[in-house]
Parts: C-alpha cells; structure tokens; sequence
C-alpha cells in the first residue's frame, strides 16, 4: 500500500536577519495508514515546524509533500486547505475549543464545512464520537465549562470528525497530568488502530512516544538514523 | 457592538427625519410660490441689435456681436401673445396681468400697495389665489367689478375686514373699492403689499388701457419649466423665466441645508462605522487561536471574511431597520408638532416629505459604512497563517 504522507527533503528556514535559523535540512518520511509514529527530540529541533508542513499548515522552501498520492506544494491555499479538512486532523498542545460553541458543535465544526452529512448524521457522528471520547453526558455543556483534560479529549473529537486518513498532534499531552496525558494517547493510538488511519504524534514524554508503532528522533532538523 | 449599532440605528433614524423635513419644507415652498407667482413670467419684450466685427484685421470671418440688449416694458398685445404661448406643448394655461403701484387708504391709515389687474377665471388657473382666501369670499369679488382682494398682513395692519370700503390712489387716480376677500399666501411681502383687482378696474386705476405687465403660465410638468422658459424667450422675443430661475436663491438655501443635514447625519453612521471597525479589529485579534483552528480544520479565507461579514450584516440589517422605524415615528410625530411659520411660505406645523428615496439613501450609507468597517478586519483576520498562530500559542 502506498504512504498516506510522504515528504521528501523537505528544507525550512525560520525567522530573520540574526535570528534565522534553519530549522528543517532535508527531511523525508513517509507515513503508512493504520501505524502511529512519534517524533521526538530536544527542544528547537524541529518537530513542530515539520508537523506543520505535514498538516499544510505552512510552506517548505523545497522538498514536497504528496498527501493520498496528491502532491501539495503548488496547490492553492484554497485546495490546501480542502485537503485538510478531508484528509488530516489536528490535535494541538492548546485545545482550541471555541468557548461560544457547546462541545457537541465544537466536535461538529469540521463536518459543517464538509457539508456531506444532514444535520441529523452530523449530530449522531458528533455524539458517536464524544462517546467514544468519554465526553457523551457532557455534550451540550460550553466548551469552557469543562477540566484541561476533558477539552482535550473534546478536541480529538473534533480532529476525527471527518474520519482523517492521518492525524497530526503537535505535543497533545503537553498540558496535562500524567493520569490524563495517559488517558489523552491511549484514546488517540486506540481510536486511530481501530480506525485504521496514521497517526502522528510529536511529544516530549519518551515513555508515551514508545508506546508507537515508529519512533522518530530528531536533532538539528534532521532526522537522526534509529537502530531496529 | 451595542454602541455602534445603536449609532446606525440613529444615524440612519436623523438622516431620514432630516430629509424628510427639508425635502417637506422645500416642496411646500415650491408649491407656495408655484401657487402665488406661477411656473413661468413672459414679460418685457426685448429687440437685441446685432452688430458684426472682424474676427482678425484683414480677414473676412466675421463674429457676431449681442451688442445691445433693449428691453421695451411690458407685454404690448397680450391677446396675440397668449394665443402663441398656448401652442407651446406642455402649457396648461396663461393669464395675462397689469401690474402697478399705489397707495391704499382706509381707517385713516395708509399703506402703499401693489395693485394686480387679473381677469379672475385665467388667473385662478395659473395660481391658488381661490385657495389663498381665508376671509370673505371668491364670489363677492367675482361679483362686483370694483372688488379688491386684500392680502392677510395688510388687512392686519389697516384693520380691513371683507364688506369694508377701501381707497387706492395711483399717481394718476384716487377710487374706491369694496375688500371681497383677504388672502393668505405666506409669503410676507405678497400678503403684505399685494391686492388683487379686476382687470378693467386695474387699466383705469392704473391708467393703461392697453397691454399687460406680464403674462403668468402654468404647465403640466413645474420641472420642465426652464426648457420651456427658454424655447419661449427665444421665440416670443420677450424675456420668460422659470420659476426655477426666478426663487433660486431660495431653492439654493433649501439645497444647501439638505445636503449639509445629509452630511451631518451621515456623520453618525461613519462614527458608528469607526466604532465597528474597531470592535471587529479587536474580535479579530481576541479571536486570532479560533480563527487559525477553523483554518487548519478546513475553512478558506473566504469562510473567515464570511463570519466576519456575517456579523457586520447583522447589525445592518438591524440597524437600518431599527432605523427606518424610528425614523417613521419620529417624521409622524413631527409632522403632527404646531409650529407657525410666516415669511416664506404659511404653515401651522412641521412640514414633512413621505419619501422611500430617503430610506433608501440611508440603507445605502449604512450600507457603505458598515461594509467597509466589516470588511477591512474580516480581511485581516482571513490573512492570519494558521500555522504562525498555532506555533505562538503553543508551547
Ligand atoms: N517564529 C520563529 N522565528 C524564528 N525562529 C523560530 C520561530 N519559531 C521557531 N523557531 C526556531 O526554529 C527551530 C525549530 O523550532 P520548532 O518549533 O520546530 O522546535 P520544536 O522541536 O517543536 O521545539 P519544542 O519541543 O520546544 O516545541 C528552533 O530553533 C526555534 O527556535
Ligand atoms: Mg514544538
């Protein structure tokens, strides 16, 4: 089976004058459907700015990115952007509810734009996938009436609305103890082997990021050669 | 958000009002003078000599030269006159008029006057003289070739009531006349100078057995006035002017005060507009995490100028509409407020204008406003990048 994602020497520089820096040198990788792979490394190594280019959420230099066997680098912002709201989730180290949005219209956001499904099959997705969260009794609460932990599992949710073929999380534990951090990936890695999409996951806490399928060091914006 | 709204509610409420009163009192106006004075004055023949000059020494291209305008008083065959004035398209009636100047006596008071000779059923056509009378009759003054007419502020001061015998000296004769009616046109100096008598009565008095001062015309169209005032000056060689041209400085004052109430007003609703714009700008930035989420999940830049629009279109439509009903109450309630007004023209209370022009000036203002003042931070929120966004907030 073909990769779902797959980058290749992708090269990014970041900020100005005396501050750039060159913070991804020739990256490539590919990511599989039904595997879950963690980067890992020092801080300032790189795995946002790569997490970011995966998701199309900025540009590389050079080096390009094919997502479901579509190259992306010379897309439109508009098709970039349809891209996303089909193919990847996002699950961020900030949750990102909307406060003015109940949780179940939170979850429902990304379905609304992709517009397939009636308003009915969008609110039983919503409820289907808040169930499986642990979040179904809280449903109808106020994005902000809820725990830390509790939006974050709001925000998987809302990362696989539109059933992604990958979903990419950027530190998605970094902000909770480690009962909840616990909790938060093991939804995450489970959804996602039940599911059968990629799940990509860039964290600090080596004992979670073991615990996928690949683990990928990073350092320097490189990636550093692993042993297995 | 509550302040600007409440600002293109009121700004679009005064702008109607405004214009609802000055269009009322301009129209009044008119219809005032239209009814005294008439849509078009054929008076004073003119003979132009034309003299002719070289347009260079030695050439033979010659420029004609409008050298001496003459103008002779009066109209000399009125009858002739009228018959070619009637012919004119759009005329609906003419009536010629002797005008003069005199003396009127009565209670042992004097007051000089301006005596109009009119044959009263031409020149209830071209006026609303029939209209005008608040005392006495039409019928008593029809009926008696000596009647005078008498206007309200002169009969006020000389103590005249219809049925009272007056005497009016020219500087040819000294007669006098029985007060048939009083009338009011609200326009000081006629009501204070003017008097009205039958045409014969007017030629002896005034010691003109033949012509006539001016002719006065009505049309069917009042706007059409100063084509037609022209195509009859060039024709009839008798200078004819518009009603237009005749009150201008009255219909400029009345231009003036509408556009600068416009432009005040409309001040409230940029002021409103500024405001918005300022709330937005700052929803824009209070919300930059929301709108990067919504980016990265899957909404264009356009969906984020849409929100943003949205929100901005929703304090339109209410405003204009909180607006427009605000306005409506207060045009009724003012056009129902006792004001009296004499000197220009005669009204108890507010004058107001019914017109949906109006509403639809101040929607498009509003409309102006408010989506500039949406448009510009719902661009900038559209430009934010996601991933900048996400990164900064992030660890
Ligand atoms: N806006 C910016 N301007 C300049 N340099 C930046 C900017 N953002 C990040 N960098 C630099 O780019 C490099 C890579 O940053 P990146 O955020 O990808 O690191 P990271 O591996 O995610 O670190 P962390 O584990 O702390 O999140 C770092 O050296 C960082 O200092
Ligand atoms: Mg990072």
């Amino acid at each position: 089976m073909p990769p779902i994602l797959e980058a290749r020497n992708l090269s990014r520089h970041l900020g100005e004058g005396l501050t750039r820096v060159h913070a991804l040198r020739n990256v490539s990788l590919k990511i599989e459907q039904g595997k879950t792979y963690s980067i890992v490394g020092h801080s300032g190594s790189g795995k946002s700015t790569l997490l970011y280019l995966l998701g199309l959420l900025d540009r590389a230099e050079s080096g390009s990115i094919k997502l479901a066997g579509q190259a992306t680098e010379n897309l439109h912002d508009d098709e970039r952007t349809e891209l996303r709201n089909r193919f990847l989730g996002f699950v961020f180290q900030f949750h990102f509810l909307i406060k003015e949005f109940s949780v179940l219209d939170n979850v429902m956001i990304p379905m609304r734009k992709l517009g397939i499904k009636s308003p009915k099959a969008m609110k039983e997705t919503g409820m289907s996938l808040l169930d499986s969260v642990g979040l179904a009794d809280k449903a109808l609460r106020m994005g902000n009436q809820l725990s830390g932990g509790e939006q974050q599992r709001v925000a998987i949710a809302r990362a696989l609305a539109n059933d992604p073929q990958v979903v990419l999380a950027d530190e998605p534990t970094g902000n909770l103890d480690r009962k909840n951090a616990d909790r938060v990936f093991e939804l995450l890695s489970n959804i996602s082997r039940e599911r059968g999409n990629a799940f990509v996951m860039v964290s600090h806490n080596m004992e979670l990021a073991e615990r996928c399928d690949v683990v990928m060091p990073m350092q320097d914006g490189r990636f550093l050669p692993v042993e297995s | 958000m509550l302040m600007s709204f409440s600002g293109i509610v009121f700004g679009v409420g005064f702008f109607i009002v405004t214009q609802a009163q000055t269009s009322g009192f301009q129209d009044f106006f008119i219809k005032t003078i239209l009814g005294v004075d008439g849509m078009i004055r054929v008076e004073d023949r003119f003979q132009s000599t034309m003299r002719s000059m070289e347009a260079e020494s030695g050439s033979n291209f010659q420029i004609l030269l409008e050298s001496n305008v003459r103008y002779i008083p009066g109209v000399q065959f009125p009858e002739r006159l009228m018959a070619t004035i009637q012919r004119f398209p759009g005329v609906v009636a003419a009536a010629p008029v002797v005008r003069g100047s005199g003396m009127l006596n009565a209670n042992f008071r004097a007051h000089s006057c301006r005596p109009y000779g009119i044959d009263a059923e031409k020149h209830f056509q071209v006026s609303d003289l029939e209209e005008q009378i608040i005392r006495g009759s039409i019928e008593a003054f029809k009926a008696n070739p000596y009647a005078v007419l008498v206007g309200e502020r002169m009969a006020q001061r000389l103590s005249i009531h219809p049925g009272d015998s007056v005497l009016i000296e020219s500087h040819k004769q000294n007669r006098s006349y029985r007060v048939a009616g009083v009338f009011e046109t609200g326009i000081g100096q006629v009501d204070k100078e003017r008097i009205f008598l039958h045409m014969p009565a007017a030629r002896i008095l005034l010691d003109r057995p033949n012509g006539a001062s001016f002719i006065q015309i009505n049309l069917e169209d009042p706007t059409k006035a100063p084509e037609v005032a022209e195509r009859m000056q060039a024709s009839l060689s008798h200078a004819a002017t518009s009603w237009q041209w005749r009150e201008r400085t009255w219909l400029q004052v009345f231009k003036v005060l509408r556009i600068s109430s416009a432009l005040t007003v409309s001040s409230i609703i940029l002021i409103a507009g500024l405001g918005m714009f300022n709330t937005l700008a700052m929803i824009v930035i209070d919300k930059t995490r929301e709108i990067a989420i919504l980016r990265s999940i899957g909404y264009t830049r356009a969906d984020i100028i849409k929100i943003f629009m949205y929100q901005g279109l929703i304090v339109l439509s209410v405003g204009i509409l909180g607006g427009a009903t605000f306005a409506a109450i207060i045009t009724y309630s003012l056009s129902r407020l006792p004001i009296r007004i004499r000197g220009i023209f005669a009204s108890d209370t507010f004058i107001v204008n019914w017109d949906i022009a109006h509403y639809l000036w101040a929607a498009a203002i509003a409309t102006i406003v408010v989506g500039i003042a949406s448009y510009f931070p719902a661009r900038k929120a559209a430009r934010l990048e996601p991933g900048v966004v996400i990164r900064s907030s992030g660890s």
